[in-house]
């Protein structure tokens, strides 16, 4: 193996990630090589010099870590209020739908007008499932009529 | 609190289940090693501690998407990777923004500071490594510090980055040249002209 190989290696090798088979070939290579002996020292006293301490722990960190932290992890809470959106939004496309299939012939009752501005104005509000009964109720009382 | 036979699968379960507080077993477990990594990418160690702590929120915000069969350690370093990335950005930004409206808004952490004499030996010795890494591109600083203080195998670093196998050894490689030559500049008392180029 020549001297551009090994030296391609040499920072896997001190990286521990040469196989058996490399390890041994660089390491003969080395024992005969000053010019990559050279090198290899080079690379050691790089990490070397790199070499620090892991910083002094701070006793009150986690303290002030967990002091910081919300009631509770939101990933739960980020999809219950995706799907209240989600339904939301039907609800709007299913009353315009309602309402247009309806226009001409009467104008929205109401209550049935407030509930759907009710809809529209809470519309992160869980309780709004049964609002939506009640909506499409009077929509189907309206559409009998 | 640290419990050594909880695995951080099951540390995960619990705080899932509402155990609130177990979260601290993780704080306690990677805070030495997060605040190191961050504290060697921005080369400040007070904002190292900012970050890891917003790191730590963030952990525990995404919690719920973390993944049983992937290495939890790949996933909280994921997360402190791409938060130190948004601040070193957001510091370019605004380092960018001070010179073009000709202020001088605060430190730039890629210029070469004059040597600060320091008392301690140890002090000194972070000093000079602050310095040899800032000037190392982004990408070779981010694989060289996980490898050598974080002590991550290759293949650790390509679950954190997404890079190729070959990349990494690649960046390491390229980073400790650069980083020899400068270290030899720095002895012979010259200034660092390996500058840290886009890539």
């Amino acid at each position: 193996m020549n001297c551009q190989r090994i030296a391609r290696m040499l920072s896997a090798r001190q990286d521990g990630e040469l196989n058996p088979a490399l390890e041994r070939q660089v390491e003969s290579h080395l024992c005969a090589c000053a010019a990559c002996r050279d090198e290899w020292n080079g690379l050691q006293r790089v990490i070397e010099r790199l070499r620090l301490p892991l910083p002094a722990s701070d006793p009150f960190f986690p303290t002030r870590v967990m002091a910081a932290l919300p009631e509770r992890s939101t990933g739960g809470l980020r999809f219950l209020r995706a799907v209240a959106y989600a339904l939301v939004f039907v609800l709007i496309v299913a009353g315009g739908f309602f309402l247009q299939m309806d226009s001409g012939s009467r104008s929205l009752p109401g209550p049935a007008a407030a509930t759907f501005s009710a809809v529209l104005l809470e519309p992160q509000d869980l309780g709004l499932l049964s609002v939506h009964d009640d909506t499409l109720s009077l929509f189907a009382e309206n559409s009998h009529e | 609190m640290e419990d050594p036979h909880l695995t951080d699968d099951e540390v995960v379960s619990s705080v899932l289940n509402g155990r609130k507080r177990d979260f601290e077993i993780l704080v306690r477990r990677y805070s030495g090693r997060i605040i190191h990594f961050v504290a060697r990418m921005t080369a400040d160690n007070d904002e190292a501690r900012s970050i890891t702590q917003d790191v730590f929120l963030k952990i525990f915000q995404n919690l719920p998407y973390y993944r049983r069969e992937n290495n939890f350690s790949a996933f909280i370093f994921k997360i402190a990777r791409n938060m130190t990335l948004n601040w070193l950005n957001r510091q370019k930004r605004t380092v960018f923004m001070s010179r073009l409206l000709g202020r001088d808004l605060g430190r730039d952490p890629f210029r070469l500071d004059p040597p600060r004499l320091s008392p301690q030996e140890q002090d000194e010795r972070q000093d000079q490594v602050t310095r040899l890494l800032r000037l190392l591109p982004e990408e070779q600083r981010l694989a060289l510090v996980l490898k050598v203080y974080l002590e991550f195998s290759y293949l650790q670093i390509r679950e954190v980055t997404g890079w190729s196998v070959p990349k990494i050894e690649t960046l390491i490689s390229r980073a400790k040249g650069r980083l020899k030559k400068n270290i030899l500049l720095q002895e012979s008392g010259g200034e660092q002209v390996v500058q840290a180029r886009k890539k």
